[in-house]
């Protein structure tokens, strides 16, 4: 039984880890987090919704 | 890594790749032009980048959207697809590169410790402080801690993008994690920020281009960066400014004004306050630039410029000059009324009218 961890995962847009349990040669479990976060839903809060756009595809 | 050893010249590097003694010599002419150095430079730049070898670049990527990434992989001019990731050497890209998990962080550890104080930092995304710099963690590791260790070993770091300059869109109200560019989240380092959302890769290019001729950074401005990028205003290199001192404003979007091409002044635009080089070098290999598609410029490149310069929208406050030729013209011709104050205005308006590069430059 072991545990191993993927971090970062490359050639992806993004930051992203991923942990699996290994048991005999099969991954029995796994689970992925992304690693970066900015809040960019707060940044939407009370600004021109015309301008929105601007932010949001950027992201 | 054996590749650590023997890395080639970048003239050699581009010969290898197909690239041919002409299109080098257009390369050192463009970048020449970019850093606004005469012609007379080009001869140096040529010699620098025969001799030189090609410098190890890490590409860090922190409270990032890759899309300082996506502009150098698009770039284009004069066959740069080859020379822009041949005059460097990457050795760690995310996005990029094959490896993953620890075989990626190895190849950053190698550089850092191999190549000490010899290699380029090249910095994409802000950089979050608050609760410890949880929110951007990278094999384990908050970007913070990477950027103390490897900004703090480079001969150099370059800030790509606004976010690692000042911020950016992760910074931009009310910045939930304390995000912040590079030069202040790792005081001390050696840096140019290189903004832009995204930033511009000729300016990348001719930064470092500079570095390995002249063996330092350009001049940089109070926002930490390149004068020759950003030491003039868009508003007094803008191809629509003649519409702007004959007070031809578009109105509405799709306007009779909007069609023929006339100043976004009235919708929004930040080029009065904004400086920048997009009006002469211009973005995907030159082909256009916001004002030119019709946009209004949103100062990309001006530290919180999603806070600071008011809706994006809405029209810059206090900006002298707009519209002023047509009083200008009238009293020209005898009908103003007010006479005292039509002058004042004529002479403002003249003021900006009359050499604006100049008056900026100095």
């Amino acid at each position: 039984m072991a545990k191993i961890a993927i971090d970062p995962i490359t050639r992806i847009e993004g930051h992203l880890r991923i942990e699996a349990q290994v048991d005999g040669g099969k991954v029995t479990d796994a689970w992925s987090s992304g690693t970066m976060w900015r809040g960019i839903e707060l940044m939407m809060k009370n600004r021109d919704p015309r301008e929105v756009w601007t932010l949001l595809s950027r992201v | 890594m054996s590749k650590l050893k023997d890395n080639p010249s970048i003239a050699d590097a581009l010969k290898k790749q197909g690239v041919s003694r002409r299109d080098f010599i257009k390369f050192c002419t463009m970048i020449a032009a970019t850093l606004s150095l005469p012609s007379s430079f080009v001869p140096q730049i040529v010699e620098a980048l025969e001799k030189k070898l090609k410098p190890y670049v890490v590409w860090l990527e922190f409270q990032d959207c890759a899309g300082d990434s996506e502009s150098m992989l698009r770039a284009t001019k004069p066959t740069i697809a080859e020379i822009v990731l041949d005059v460097i050497s990457l050795e760690y890209h995310e996005t990029i590169m094959a490896g993953a998990g620890k075989y990626a962080e190895k190849a950053l550890a190698d550089v850092v410790k191999n190549q000490k104080g010899k290699y380029i930092a090249i910095v994409e995304g802000a950089i979050p402080l608050k609760d410890g710099g949880v929110y951007c963690t990278i094999g384990g590791r908050t970007a913070l801690d990477i950027a103390k260790e490897v900004c703090g070993n480079a001969a150099m770091t370059l800030a790509v993008g606004s976010c690692s300059s000042w911020g950016g869109i992760a910074s931009a109200n009310p910045n939930p994690t304390g995000a912040v560019g590079v030069g202040k989240a790792v005081p001390g380092i050696t840096y140019v920020n290189l903004p832009g959302c995204p930033m511009n890769v000729e300016n990348v290019t001719a930064t470092i281009v500079h570095y390995l001729t002249f063996g330092k950074l350009p001049a940089l401005d109070n926002e930490h960066r390149p004068l020759f990028a950003h030491g003039k205003r868009i508003h007094d290199n803008c191809e629509r400014r003649p519409h702007f001192d004959a007070g031809q404003f578009v109105r509405k979007w799709g306007d009779e004004g909007h069609r023929r091409g006339w100043c976004l002044y009235e919708m929004g635009c930040k080029g009065p306050e904004a400086h920048f080089n997009c009006p002469s070098i211009r973005w995907n290999a030159g082909t256009s630039w916001p004002i030119q598609a019709g946009h209004p410029c949103i100062a990309c490149a001006s530290t919180d410029n999603w806070d600071k310069f008011g809706p994006i929208y809405s029209r810059l406050q206090n900006v002298p000059g707009a519209g002023y030729q047509a009083t200008a013209d009238k009293i020209g011709l005898g009908i103003a009324a007010a006479a005292a104050a039509g002058v004042a205005a004529h002479a403002i308006g003249s003021a900006v009218k009359g050499k604006p590069e100049k008056k900026d430059e100095k």
